[in-house]
């Protein structure tokens, strides 16, 4: 069993063996597997462009159609704050993602690097709680915003948020993989104090791996449903999430209208993909559990 | 209801809103400079109302309306599905007490039981006085159906709820589709027709044995869904899962209440004579299907007629509607209640009371029928000439007003206990394992339904 | 968000910093002792206080009415274990067990075959825009549920949707996806593979990434064909990955619970609880039934069952990493 590795990737890409040939079945799954991922995508915008009449034609329409902006502007008027909501989830998504990449770096740190009683236990009970389905105790944590006056307020998406277990554990096995004891031995013994060790030499070697982590956070805030649907209650507090869901609910189900909203809120997301989707992509790669 | 002869009673719908815009003009144009359309929280000149509902309870011309008259006021509506709603949100809302509550909730006849044993969940609405008239909740009362009015009213006496309007049940058709197929087609022939549910299924049949085999393929039927019949029926007897026995509580008495059977079996017997199309009301579908003839005939309670005119609106003038199968009932319905809220949340009492009685006036209750066809709690409205005389262009101009006042006249108070919502979803449960063909003894799937009923409690 | 490593800290080469003598027993056998580990609980503390608050508590003061009659608007009467006699007697238990069970078996065996498949495919070092196609495999998994559930609700329709409507070209009769049970299980495993499959060829390409290209040299200088590469090299060294991702999948698979509320609008899980999951039932007896103490019990038995399973994973990630050494 290894632990979580290095980037070993380009050493072997690099020698490109001729041992296998790249046929064209490859190239035709990989275009398949293309096109289903990107169709339900594709197939929000056509329903959303084009209303519910022309889906259920047989056969259905599959190109966009000339009432995309109509539709838009219906969910506008749906729902005036639509774009509060956007903003609303950007906030709450940024706020997440930074203070679970801090406080999992930081203790992801001392789990990994520091010796000290219980460390053992701690580590144990960390994993141990990633088991336990979240949704156990969602009626106490209501009841616990309540009392806190967080109760529609994007505080109650933020503060229950600002750690995860998940996130502790990940660092501390990117901490562990990827920052040498070596270093931090010879810089200790220079007389750097631990948080100085912390701040000047684990955070740059981690930096990457903290990106990672709060896209994810990021990521599963903003796709996050349930919990703000409970605590947010005035349109003006929505998340995306709960616009999308609001646009659901009345109980004409305008099928251009929830696409239109679906498409707008994971619009964002796509774009930001663009820009992400590489380094998210050696992320997922980097924690992988190999061999 | 002097607040109802001082108003536009007597004038068309476009005349009212006409005259409305027109008074509009002559208020002072310090009120017009108020605009609070973008408020998010209280502000000096702003008052933010929350409210919570589902649906179309609270209906946008009349929220226009409000805006005009109070430009001071911004109502915040949140829409959430029923269950989320009238279950998960103001349960926990009042276990946490009170936070998160809305200034507003609207509460559906099926939950009405339940939440009247918690009224300390809500504000006792007798202690409140509208601006105007200084009306409190004992002082409307006489304007509503007095059962539609009881199920708003808590354990404890506490007035928790006012009426919205009430789901009269009627049958709603494709009058083209029956001539085609060489049925009876006129509203009065239909009703006559299919006066009993069994004659409701032969009906039913006849259609069925018209529509072509290439059709049938493409699962065009009779009615939408035959396990809608359910609910009509039992709302048709005296009592359901409860009996009346005097007590806030009542007696739980589906276990012996032969309507329960009644109605499970009939629903049994029209499922399979294969009538239904088993599509899923407010599915897609059943959206999709209602424009394109998948079906001809669908249990419409008054509030139906707006959410077909809204969903097939090509169908226009093709439907038309006939009185239910053994006669009244009812079907959904709602009391817009005040939870309670949590020290240190806005108080907005004065101005949700003010909402409210505006609102649930027979005034707008019946601009609401007009525009949308909820169908008015308030009984002084039922010989009004703009209802009685109101005909719907879209339903064959059929006299709408006078056939719902009919079956509502009709209606016998049915006691709604605190599980009812419980043990209808038990029920239906039962009943969907028979129509879908999971279990071929309906006996069985009907001993089912009622021992997941027992879990309810 | 669920790519872990479950790790083990020895075998590290010793440190030539570390002292000569080492102390009795390291708590952290990985740690660099010249720090002052005291720090530790410092930098743990915001962790374990914020969590201890807002994930424990919770969960601990579910744990403790579960034992109750608890009707938060109402009387609490403590009534022992006789919530979990009632659930082990519930049909309702039973069969959202099955279900779920039936949802992730449908969903995990696909999702692995595909998985692997893919990052077989990816793993060719001749493949041309190799990342083109890694950072497409990701989109599925950034988007949200719901969104995606509202598009498969309609893309599932009976009459309309288009999965129905390619069946009915081929002249089959048209599949009742969210009435039947199987049907909708097949529908809603879709939506995980759809959501879970690319993410997890990444992490099976990562593992394949790390197997020595000498390994595949040598198999085909022995006259091994691509298959038989693929049957004696790469599968044997995914092993953990696969137990990995097993795990991974099991936690997430018995909690399955967005997907079936959104496709059925509720939270009894279809007309007749064919896809009800034992998640939607914890939150059907929450929030429809107002039996809290008995929605505790529920969740209390999703934590055991997930607890067994992972264990009996672990089992075997044990026994297979001792074969391997």
């Amino acid at each position: 069993m290894s632990s979580v590795a290095k980037v070993q990737a380009k050493p072997v890409i690099n020698k490109k063996p001729k041992w296998q040939k790249m046929g064209p079945a490859g190239y035709i799954a990989l275009v398949l597997v293309t096109f289903l991922s990107l169709f339900p995508f594709y197939w929000m915008f056509i329903v959303a462009s084009n209303g519910t009449d022309e889906i259920s034609k047989i056969p259905p329409t599959l190109l966009p159609g000339p009432r995309f902006f109509t539709v838009v502007s219906h969910v506008y008027e749906a729902l005036p704050q639509f774009n509060q909501a956007l903003l609303n989830t950007v906030y709450v998504g940024t706020v997440v993602a930074v203070a679970q990449v801090f406080f999992s770096a930081i203790a992801g740190f001392a789990f990994a690097k520091l010796n000290f009683r219980g460390q053992k236990f701690m580590v144990l009970f960390v994993i141990l709680t990633m088991m336990l389905p979240s949704q156990l105790g969602i009626i106490p944590l209501y009841m616990l915003m309540g009392n806190l006056g967080f109760i529609d307020s994007l505080n109650a998406l933020i503060i229950p948020a600002l750690v995860t277990a998940f996130g502790v554990f990940w660092m501390r096995q990117v901490i562990d993989a990827q920052v040498p004891n070596e270093l931090l031995e010879s810089a200790s013994i220079d007389g750097a104090g631990v948080f100085r060790v912390y701040w000047s030499l684990v955070l740059p070697i981690i930096a990457q791996s903290s990106f990672v982590l709060g896209l994810f956070s990021f990521l599963a805030t903003w796709n996050d449903f349930l919990w703000p649907l409970l605590v947010l209650q005035t349109p003006e507090h929505f998340t995306a999430q709960v616009a999308v869901n609001q646009l659901k609910s009345s109980y004409a189900i305008d099928y251009a209208l929830n696409m239109g909203g679906a498409f707008l809120s994971t619009a964002p997301l796509i774009v930001l993909f663009i820009f992400v989707g590489r380094r998210l992509v050696r992320g997922v790669m980097d924690g992988a559990v190999k061999g | 209801m002097s607040f109802k002869m001082l108003s536009l009673k007597s004038t068309a719908l476009f005349s009212a809103a006409l005259l409305s815009i027109g008074a509009l003009g002559a208020i002072s144009p310090a009120q017009a400079v108020v605009d609070c359309t973008n408020a998010t929280a209280d502000t000096d000149t702003c008052t933010v109302l929350t409210i919570n509902t589902f649906g179309d309870v609270i209906e946008p011309a009349l929220v226009s309306d409000y805006k005009r008259l109070h430009p001071e006021i911004k109502l915040s509506i949140k829409k959430s599905d029923l269950d989320a709603l009238n279950g998960t949100g103001l349960y926990t809302q009042c276990a946490a007490g009170g936070a998160g509550s809305p200034d507003i909730a609207a509460v559906e006849i099926s939950y009405s039981g339940f939440w009247r044993s918690y009224p300390q969940c809500f504000i006792d609405m007798r202690t409140l006085h509208t601006t105007v008239g200084n009306k409190t909740a004992n002082d409307i009362k006489k304007d509503y159906l007095a059962w539609r009015w009881d199920q708003g009213v808590g354990y404890n006496d506490n007035v928790i709820g006012v009426p919205t309007d009430v789901g009269g049940l009627e049958v709603a058709y494709r009058w083209d589709l029956f001539k085609a197929k060489g049925l009876p087609y006129k509203r009065d022939d239909v009703s006559k027709a299919w006066s009993t549910w069994p004659k409701f299924i032969e009906f039913g049949k006849k259609y069925m044995a018209k529509v072509s085999p290439a059709d049938k393929k493409k699962n065009v039927g009779f009615m939408d869904n035959a396990a809608t019949i359910y609910a009509a029926i039992m709302n048709q007897g005296t009592m359901k899962y409860y009996k009346n026995n005097g007590t806030d509580a009542g007696q739980l008495v589906y276990k012996t209440n032969p309507q329960v059977k009644l109605a499970f079996n009939t629903t049994i017997d029209a499922a399979k004579a294969g009538i239904g199309t088993r599509i899923g009301q407010f599915s897609s579908d059943w959206n999709v299907g209602m424009s394109k003839g998948t079906f001809a005939v669908m249990l419409s309670p008054a509030w139906m007629m707006d959410y077909i005119k809204g969903q097939a609106p090509t169908t226009n003038g093709k439907w038309d509607i006939a009185d239910i199968p053994g006669g009244g009932g009812n079907q959904g319905g709602s009391q817009l209640t005040m939870p309670i809220k949590k020290a240190g949340m806005p108080n907005h009492k004065q101005q949700a009371w003010d909402f409210i009685t505006w609102y649930l006036a027979p005034d707008q209750q019946l601009k609401v029928f007009q525009i949308y066809g909820l169908f008015p709690s308030t009984p002084s409205l039922y010989k009004d000439s703009d209802l009685v005389g109101f005909k719907d262009p879209f339903f064959n101009k059929a006299p709408t007003g006078a056939i719902y006042a009919d079956g509502v006249k009709k209606l016998k108070p049915i006691f709604e206990g605190k599980l009812q919502r419980c043990i209808d979803m038990a029920m239906g449960s039962a009943l969907s394992l028979v129509i879908n063909g999971k279990e071929k003894v309906s006996t069985k799937a009907f001993a089912k339904g009622l021992s997941d009923a027992d879990k309810c409690k | 968000m669920s790519q872990t490593a479950v790790s083990r800290k020895t075998n590290k080469p010793a440190s030539p910093w570390k002292p000569a003598k080492p102390p009795k027993k390291l708590n952290n056998p990985g740690a660099v002792l010249s720090l002052n580990g005291k720090w530790g609980y410092l930098f743990t503390a915001p962790f374990f206080v914020m969590f201890l608050i807002f994930g424990l508590a919770p969960i601990i003061y579910s744990v403790y009415i579960a034992f109750f009659n608890w009707d938060a608007l109402g009387t609490q009467e403590f009534i022992g274990i006789q919530n979990f006699v009632e659930l082990v007697a519930d049909d309702r238990f039973w069969n959202a067990l099955m279900n779920t069970i039936d949802i992730w078996l449908l969903s995990t065996i696909p999702m692995l075959i595909l998985s692997i498949g893919l990052a077989a495919i990816l793993h060719n070092p001749n493949l041309r825009g190799s990342t083109f196609w890694r950072t497409i495999l990701l989109v599925p998994n950034i988007t949200s549920v719901l969104a995606i559930a509202i598009v498969f609700g309609q893309l599932f329709g009976r009459d309309f949707g288009m999965v129905n409507l390619v069946i009915g070209a081929l002249g089959f009769e048209h599949i009742d996806f969210i009435q039947g049970t199987t049907s909708s299980h097949v529908a809603i495993a879709t939506m995980i593979v759809w959501r879970w499959t690319g993410y997890n060829a990444l992490i099976f390409l990562a593992a394949m990434l790390a197997i020595p290209g000498e390994l595949y040299e040598s198999a085909s200088l022995d006259g091994a064909n691509k298959w038989k590469q693929f049957r004696y090299v790469t599968l044997p060294s995914l092993r953990n990955t696969i137990t990995f991702v097993l795990i991974v999948g099991t936690i997430g698979g018995l909690q399955v619970f967005a997907e079936p509320l959104i496709l059925g609008g509720s939270y009894n899980g279809g007309d007749s609880g064919q896809f009800s999951t034992l998640t939607l039932f914890l939150f059907d007896q929450a929030f429809v039934a107002y039996k809290w103490g008995y929605a505790a019990a529920v969740g209390i038995m999703i934590t055991v069952i997930v607890a067994i399973v992972s264990f009996i994973n672990f089992v075997i990630t044990r026994r297979l990493a001792g074969d391997g050494k």
